[in-house]
């Protein structure tokens, strides 16, 4: 829509210069106002969070919460996985299934994963198995609703394509309906390990905000024990440093395996 | 994403080889003989949407009790009645009315601010080069960030009360509104806007009567992803850091290992969520009946 | 037709009695006949076009041979048996060319071979082989390792073809090959498609074909016999002969029996092509 074609200095910068000229500026102001402030108050600062990430990483502590919450989403991430693909699967390729188990799952599906956590709590206890609950939940909705979307929009032609080749339907399943489907379960598994993720994070805060900083550790915990008891403003920003940095590192590394494994999609 | 997957299902939906065939009757249905009064209402009713989700809640309920009983525990899993009678004594409290309400108005602040400031720049990102050159790394820096990460240092800030869940609420928001803004102005096909040229339209009417047009529907895509993340997102916020709401309700009951009215809270989170989406989706169709148009189905 | 008559009628390889289809809508419960008494005797060898307006039933009636819907009424035989399931000595070229986008076009050409009946108990090197030659015939050679979307529309249809023909089908149903191909590309696979049928050789070396088409330049140009369907329901209004001599050439076009045969079938079929655009 713009017809900037005239070559002002702005249009002299390469891109990366202006991708980076907004970050600078906003860190450096930040860093010139806290340096305004009490050496005593607690209010982070950009190079505050730099030495605490070093004392972080050097102690091993960031390190060991980080595999910790990670462990988890994976596991969680494993029974859901397993749980949406089956349902997925036969809800996809039955209609009749499809139908019935539809109501359902779209009355669970606006229960956010964290408003189970009490139950969870209820039944497992403040540890790991109640943050894999969490977990496990938030992962669900989006393997099974894609695996369903995959199996079902398997291009009919297809299938018919085969029938007449003298396929057998096994084959069928085997040739055309899970290469046909696996895109979607792709994008299914990238956005559950991104809610995974998110959950996860979730559920260690609250345990550990609500049962008096338990010891399930996690990222999450680590936050927390930041804010209650050893007010480290500054850890809590290398925290979430960390959960952003992973949630792009998981949708890059899910993207990458797309790539990799549906060639004829490029 | 859940909001945004196409609600209609094509007639060639599943198709395993021997399984149902589309829109072809198959051929037990043909050869029957035709069931066109008594027994085709009954099969009309028996076959109905609203049927089969009725069969299927009162199937779910009967497996809840049948759990429940065997279980025996209703401190870990109320029966269904219970859990019933609880919902009816907080609805005669008003609580379930109140607490709901109080979590409503949180998200509609948190949505309109983030639409206030979301939409507009979304149109001015898409639309300057410029400011998206230099913007667009500052979104793409913090989008990974998930609003739940910043619950304790908005902790810190806000302290333990209703700002903090809008504030949650409205960060989650902003990202999908933006994007999905961004999206839709970028989606505009060329052609129509070289149509307006050629008409000798100017560039007011073009923004307003093409672009604005054509990005709507996707921008009210974005407005239901934003309200289903806000949605997940106060549940949270307020289960951590707010004395009132619905997810502060839930943990409230568990500690007080009431867990009829924790499931009562639930349900009605479920409910509450499921019928909000209902009411967006209308006023999606109403407000951008021609998003069909566009390939975006309500 | 003179030869025909002297010589004894063969047993027809396919053969079409009052074939009827009925569609049911699955919530409505409407019915529409979509296809009502269609008779038909395919000869073995022969090339049989079937054209009509849209929505007459022309595809519905090749589904039906090919097995892939079952009709309300009446009876299809193939060699005498009845057909009640798709099989691979029936093979079907889609409209869309239906492609598994995630095989390159080797292995779309060797699918049935590798799941199919067609290929068992062959081995690997003549599995190979075999799809080698059609990738070659039909012009794919230095193509193989592509995807279906690298493809142009025309190389597309070529690998449809060599699918189907890899696979040794006796019959070839075809639901508009061409359909979905440019003018000039249309010309040009037309006069190749004979030639891989066969025109030029043994008379009894030719598959037999069920082409569907809405073109009647390309069904008078193909066809022995052209099978011109009225819609609502789908019927057989006329069967014509095609009596131009075999090979064809881009000349054809030009004879005056050429113009002659097409006007006739546009006649037939032109009332109700008003009809659907009113």
């Amino acid at each position: 829509m713009s017809m900037n074609v005239n070559t002002r200095p702005a249009d002299v910068m390469p891109p990366w210069a202006k991708a980076i000229t907004l970050p600078i500026i906003l860190v450096v102001i930040w860093q010139a106002w806290a340096m305004t402030l009490p050496e005593t108050s607690p209010a982070p600062a950009p190079l505050k969070v730099v030495q605490s990430f070093v004392e972080l990483t050097a102690s091993g502590e960031l390190v060991w919460a980080t595999l910790q919450s990670l462990g988890r989403v994976l596991a969680g991430f494993a029974i859901a996985l397993a749980a949406g693909l089956s349902l997925g699967v036969l809800m996809g390729s039955s209609r009749m299934v499809r139908e019935n188990l539809d109501p359902i799952v779209e009355s669970f599906r606006p229960i956010a994963p964290m408003a189970i956590l009490p139950i969870a709590i209820l039944w497992f206890g403040t540890g790991t198995p109640a943050a894999l609950t969490i977990v496990a939940y938030a992962a669900f909705f989006p393997l099974l609703i894609n695996t369903i979307h995959g199996v079902s929009r398997v291009d009919r032609q297809l299938i018919r394509a085969a029938q007449t080749m003298g396929i057998s339907r096994l084959r069928i399943v085997i040739a055309v309906v899970v290469p046909a489907a696996i895109p979607s379960v792709l994008l299914g598994s990238r956005l559950a390990m991104g809610v995974a993720w998110t959950a996860i994070i979730a559920a260690e805060l609250a345990v550990g905000a609500k049962s008096g900083g338990g010891t399930s550790g996690g990222v999450g915990q680590m936050m927390f024990v930041f804010y209650a008891y050893s007010i480290d403003l500054n850890g809590i920003v290398v925290c979430m440093i960390v959960v952003g940095v992973i949630a792009l590192l998981i949708d890059r590394l899910f993207r990458l395996v797309e790539r990799h494994l549906l060639p004829w999609r490029n | 994403m859940p909001a945004t997957m196409p609600k209609q299902r094509p007639l060639n939906a599943a198709v395993l080889p021997g399984g149902e065939r589309g829109a072809a009757v198959p051929p037990q249905a043909a050869t029957a003989p035709a069931a066109r009064y008594g027994a085709g209402l009954f099969l009309r009713v028996w076959r109905s949407r609203w049927f089969i989700a009725l069969r299927s809640f009162a199937i779910f309920v009967g497996l809840w009790a049948l759990l429940a009983a065997w279980v025996a525990s209703p401190l870990q899993l109320p029966s269904p009645a219970t859990v019933f009678d609880a919902m009816v004594g907080l609805a005669r409290k008003g609580e379930l009315l109140s607490q709901t309400l109080i979590s409503a108005s949180r998200l509609g602040v948190a949505l309109l601010v983030a639409a206030v400031i979301a939409v507009p720049l979304g149109f001015a990102m898409a639309l300057s080069r410029e400011l998206n050159a230099y913007l667009d790394p500052i979104v793409e820096l913090l989008r990974p960030i998930s609003g739940i990460a910043w619950i304790p240092l908005g902790l810190f800030i806000f302290g333990v009360g209703g700002t903090l869940p809008v504030f949650i609420m409205t960060y989650v928001a902003f990202f999908p509104l933006l994007l999905n803004t961004i999206d839709g102005v970028r989606d505009i096909d060329r052609k129509l806007l070289a149509a307006a040229k050629t008409m000798g339209v100017t560039r007011k009417a073009q923004l307003v009567h093409v672009v604005v047009p054509a990005a709507l529907p996707s921008v009210m895509v974005g407005f239901r992803i934003a309200f289903a993340s806000a949605w997940a997102a106060i549940i949270a916020a307020e289960l951590i850091g707010s004395p009132s709401g619905l997810g502060f309700s839930i943990e409230w009951y568990r500690q007080l290992l009431m867990s009829p009215k924790v499931f009562s809270f639930i349900v009605l989170i479920g409910v509450v969520g499921y019928l909000s989406d209902l009411v967006l989706r209308a006023l999606q169709r109403k407000l951008t009946p021609w998003a069909e148009g566009l390939g975006i189905d309500a | 037709m003179s030869v025909q008559m002297i010589q004894p009628k063969p047993a027809p390889k396919l053969r079409l009695k009052g074939i009827s289809k009925e569609f049911i809508a699955p919530r409505t419960g409407q019915r529409t006949l979509a296809v009502a008494d269609f008779n038909l005797d395919v000869q073995p060898g022969e090339f049989i076009c079937i054209v009509g307006p849209s929505g007459c039933g022309k595809s519905t009636v090749l589904n039906m041979i090919a097995g892939l819907e079952k009709s309300t009424s009446g009876s299809i035989e193939m060699d005498g048996k009845a057909i009640s399931a798709p099989g691979a000595e029936r093979g079907v070229m889609f409209q869309d060319y239906a492609l598994f986008p995630w095989k390159s076009v080797r292995d779309n050409v060797g699918f049935g071979l590798r799941h199919g009946t067609a290929g068992a108990g062959m081995a690997k090197a003549e599995r190979e082989d075999r799809i080698n030659h059609f990738v070659q015939l039909v012009g794919l050679k230095g193509a193989e390792s592509k995807y279906p979307h690298q493809l142009s529309g025309g190389m597309r249809q070529r690998v449809a073809l060599a699918r189907l023909l890899a696979n040794g089908p006796d019959v070839l149903l075809m639901d508009e090959p061409l359909g979905a191909l440019d003018a000039q590309t249309r010309l040009v696979l037309q006069v190749e498609l004979l030639r891989i049928w066969g025109e030029t050789g043994n008379k009894d070396d030719r598959k037999t074909v069920i082409f569907i088409t809405h073109g009647i330049d390309e069904a008078v140009f193909l066809a022995d016999r052209v099978v011109v369907m009225s819609s609502h329901p789908g019927r057989v209004s006329a069967v014509l002969d095609v009596d131009i001599p075999r090979p064809r050439t881009e000349e054809v076009r030009l004879d005056p029996r050429f113009a002659e045969l097409s006007e006739e079938i546009w006649s037939l079929i032109r009332d109700e092509a008003y009809r659907a655009i009113a």
